[in-house]
């Protein structure tokens, strides 16, 4: 059967590929939504450490040859880094205004970029897939590069822990009622300064975990973070700043996006996803999943 | 920190250095002038004097939105960019006169901030920042697609203006001494419209929504629409300032509207100081100094660059000049 | 109601599924003082961001002097003679207090100017300086908003309300946080304005209004609870039950 000039399972085989692509811009884009919707930081680094996490990966994979290892590693170093950028930067500015974390975040991202260039070299590093995860299956549709179907489960997976995490542990319930009023949070008397490192460092790390799964698919450069930050950007605009679940409707629908444009159109790829941000924008300024009250 | 340098009525003590400023401000578009006239006998070199010049252009007219209207965009390469792909395009394609040439980057500038700004200010406080970016990040795109026209990945090259023919006189560009000045000319007369536009009742307005923003609704401004009008301002001023850099380098690299061109303009206003007029000029300065100064030094200057314009939002968010009038003001008074 | 220079007609409010407001009807009478009271969480301050235009409602209708209003943008609001001072205090900290009322000014005369000097509007500044003097701040004119005390602040937004012309000025809470002293400047302020305009006040402090207003309004858990002049409210018998133990 075939859609215009198109098989059908052409396009389905592509729109799986969408999905696959949209798991990197989910988790990135969940990184971002969370920071946000608690502390109103948009981080400017997260693009920075996006690319920290797959360096951080793809070194380690060097030495230990390990794919595994690199997919906790990295994402736990970059959380760490998000640790210490919180408690030695971010925090001081707190009570300032909502531009400075954020001007500071980009400053940060500079540091970040340029800090990789001097101890990995200018040029980057190719990367593909791990041996065990090469490879193709048969989906039912057509073949499917082995890889990418991990992702879109692996990915599936931290989306569900998350999930858990902010639905049923008392600490998510405090980030939910952050992401509200966080004044309620403060009413409480709970430490909130304790929250926000928390869910700093768990939004780096999540930029870190998304650049070590997209390592394979581009290999590692110091400037790979950029775009990605640009793309970010318009998966929290289009699912509405602060909503997880607009993070993820967004992510996907970027990453088909992406994926169905690169068939039709190739030379319009890139703008494809801008288009879709002006378009919500036109539409539903405040993202498809977003409060009207998130606006302010 | 506002008042001493927007508006021509400023505030400050009674005392020397309350005087001092009062007279500054009342005169701020010829002190400028005059700094920058003397500006290329005291520079390390000319190219670095006409770069400060046509990126303090640049600044000046993004602090419009970021320092007067409290707006913080991060595409303002896009309206660079178009200014010097339009002027560019203009030269080698159409074989234009510089002056309409020029004129044609403005338009263009002028034309694309109109569609960004109308779908960025609907967004508001800190998804403006966000929504800029990844709209220049489509202009950037779609100049890099269009190949034949902009050159794509290696930039426009081939645009020649040995001399500026005037009928009567011919300026020859060649002497960087000449094509200093004579970018002063169109620097000068933006920045002496800036200084009008910003003491006029319009500057008012944008001062009153950087404020409070609710509280300018209230008053009865539309402030969507007068955002809009300062985002196309801003943008036309910062596509001359891409026009008038296109004739001086010859060449417009993608560079030009890469999100890193956007970072600088931020990087350079809060350098200076967002709350004065002649900041940006200061930071476009300091930021090309030091810039020229740290790549002779290593090839990682951007490091540098970083940690510094972070030690600058920690400890002297008031930017340089911006510094130098608030101690002169408690001097004053 | 003839002479009503507001009214609304089943005005309600929903944020999410709390039905802050339902189903109000009522008209404020031309002139004078119309004061809204209510325990606190009764609605009054949604009632009031409704009629001045800061949100727009979930049902009903807002009528000025017979034109339908309601979902009008809120700078047309002032632009149409309904100026208001907010609860919170709602100034251009960063300007100075003359600049304050010289923009708010402005705004009926002149938007898009982008080439004359401000000072090119003599009469502009002749108003604000009039407006100044008249909310007993004359002398501070040169002196940062954010510098001011809070009465003074709270003044300072009366001035800039005023300077739109407004034929209708609503206050919300003007005395909220004063001492006794400035609660007492603010309500003197209050009774002189009230002689030229049409007032509309939300208050919780019941006695403060009884003796200076017409017309009272009582809000109780986002409906209208009663209406009418003071001596009617006071012999309200559900009125008492509400304030019962808050005679505040």
């Amino acid at each position: 059967m075939m859609i215009g000039p198109y098989p059908l399972d052409l396009l389905a085989l592509q729109l799986v590929t969408g999905v696959a692509l949209g798991a990197i811009y989910v988790l990135v884009g969940i990184g971002l939504s969370l920071i946000f919707g608690l502390m109103t930081i948009v981080n400017f680094a997260h693009g920075a450490f996006f690319m920290a996490g797959a360096y951080v990966g793809v070194f380690l994979y060097g030495y230990t040859g390990n794919f595994w290892v690199s997919l906790v590693a990295a994402p736990l170093a970059v959380g760490a880094l998000g640790l210490l950028v919180e408690r030695l930067l971010v925090r001081r500015l707190y009570g300032r205004g909502i531009d400075d974390p954020l001007l500071l975040t980009f400053g940060l991202s500079y540091v970040i970029v340029e800090s990789v260039r001097i101890l990995f070299g200018l040029t980057g590093i190719p990367f593909g897939a791990p041996p065990a995860l090469r490879g193709a299956v048969d989906i039912g549709i057509g073949y499917f590069p082995l890889y990418r179907l991990f992702l879109i489960v692996f990915t599936a997976l931290v989306v569900a822990a998350l999930w858990l995490f902010v639905e049923r542990t008392s600490f998510g319930l405090i980030i939910r009622a952050g992401a509200r009023d966080r004044q309620i949070v403060q009413v409480l008397g709970i430490d909130v300064s304790k929250v926000w490192l928390v869910v700093f460092a768990l939004g780096c790390g999540l930029a870190g975990l998304a650049g070590i799964l997209a390592a394979p698919l581009q290999g590692v450069t110091p400037e790979m973070g950029i775009p990605v930050l640009a793309e970010a950007f318009v998966v929290t605009v289009v699912g509405g700043m602060g909503s997880l679940a607009g993070a993820v409707l967004a992510g996907l629908l970027v990453g088909i996006v992406v994926a169905m444009t690169s068939l039709i159109a190739p030379d319009m790829t890139k703008m494809a996803i801008f288009a879709l941000m002006a378009l919500v924008l036109l539409v539903r300024p405040r993202g498809l999943l977003g409060r009207a009250g998130a606006l302010g | 920190m506002s008042g001493a340098l927007t508006a021509p009525a400023a505030r400050g003590g009674t005392g020397r250095g309350g005087r001092l400023l009062r007279q500054a401000a009342r005169h701020r578009v010829g002190l400028t002038l005059a700094v920058l006239a003397l500006f290329p006998f005291v520079a390390p070199y000319e190219a670095l004097a006409v770069n400060i010049l046509v990126l303090g252009l640049y600044a000046l007219g993004f602090n419009l939105l970021f320092g007067y209207t409290g707006l913080l965009s991060f595409g303002h390469a896009a309206f660079l960019g178009a200014g010097a792909y339009g002027t560019g395009i203009a030269i080698v394609h159409g074989g234009l006169h510089p002056l309409p040439a020029i004129a044609a980057g403005v338009v263009l500038a002028t034309v694309i901030a109109a569609v960004m700004g109308f779908l960025a200010i609907r967004t508001r406080g800190i998804y403006f920042a966000m929504t800029t970016l990844a709209l220049s990040m489509c202009v950037y795109y779609a100049f890099y697609q269009m190949e034949p026209l902009t050159g794509g990945e290696n930039g426009l090259r081939g645009i020649n203006v040995p001399a500026l023919n005037l009928g009567l006189v011919s300026l020859p560009l060649i002497d960087p001494l000449v094509k200093y000045y004579v970018i002063l000319v169109f620097v000068g007369t933006a920045v002496w419209l800036f200084s009008r536009l910003l003491a006029s009742p319009f500057g008012a307005v944008l001062e009153a929504i950087r404020e409070n923003e609710n509280r300018a609704r209230a008053c009865g401004y539309d402030v969507a629409r007068t955002k809009l009008v300062a985002f196309v301002i801003s943008g036309a001023v910062c596509g001359l300032a891409g026009a008038l850099n296109a004739i001086h380098l010859s060449i417009v690299p993608i560079e030009t509207m890469h999100y890193a061109m956007s970072g600088e303009a931020v990087m350079m206003a809060l350098l200076g100081g967002m709350r004065t007029f002649f900041g940006p000029f200061v930071g476009a300065a300091t930021f090309l100094v030091l810039q020229d100064g740290l790549a002779t030094l290593t090839s990682h200057w951007q490091l540098f660059t970083g940690a510094i314009f972070i030690a600058f939002v920690l400890f002297l968010p008031s930017g340089i000049w911006g510094e130098v009038v608030a101690r002169l003001k408690r001097a004053g008074s | 109601m003839s002479g009503a220079i507001l009214r609304t007609e089943g005005l309600g409010k929903r944020f999410g599924g709390f039905r802050a407001l339902d189903g109000v009807s009522v008209a404020f009478p031309e002139g004078g003082v119309t004061a809204i009271i209510g325990p606190n969480g009764a609605g009054k301050s949604t009632f009031f961001n409704l009629i001045s235009g800061a949100m727009p409602p979930s049902e009903g209708r807002i009528l000025f002097q017979g034109q339908d209003i309601t979902g009008l943008a809120p700078h047309r609001f002032t632009r149409l003679g309904i100026a208001k001072s907010f609860q919170i205090t709602n100034v251009f900290p960063d300007l100075t207090v003359f600049e304050n009322v010289r923009v708010a000014a402005q705004a009926r005369r002149v938007r898009f100017d982008l080439f004359r000097d401000r000072a090119a509007y003599p009469d502009l500044a002749r108003k604000a300086e009039a407006l100044i003097a008249e909310v007993g701040l004359a002398g501070r004119e040169e002196r940062l908003a954010r510098e001011l005390a809070h009465g003074e602040q709270r003044a300072l937004e009366i001035a800039m309300a005023l300077a739109a012309d407004p034929v209708l000025l609503l206050l919300d809470e003007p005395t909220a946080g004063m001492s006794p002293e400035e609660t007492r400047t603010m309500m003197d302020l209050v009774r002189r304005l009230a002689a030229e305009r049409t007032l509309i006040l939300v208050e919780h402090k019941m006695k403060l209004v009884m003796d200076l207003c017409r017309r009272l309004i009582v809000l109780h858990q986002g409906a209208l609870l009663a209406e009418g002049t003071p001596d009617e409210i006071r012999a309200n018998a559900e009125v008492r039950r509400v304030y019962l133990g808050k005679s505040a």
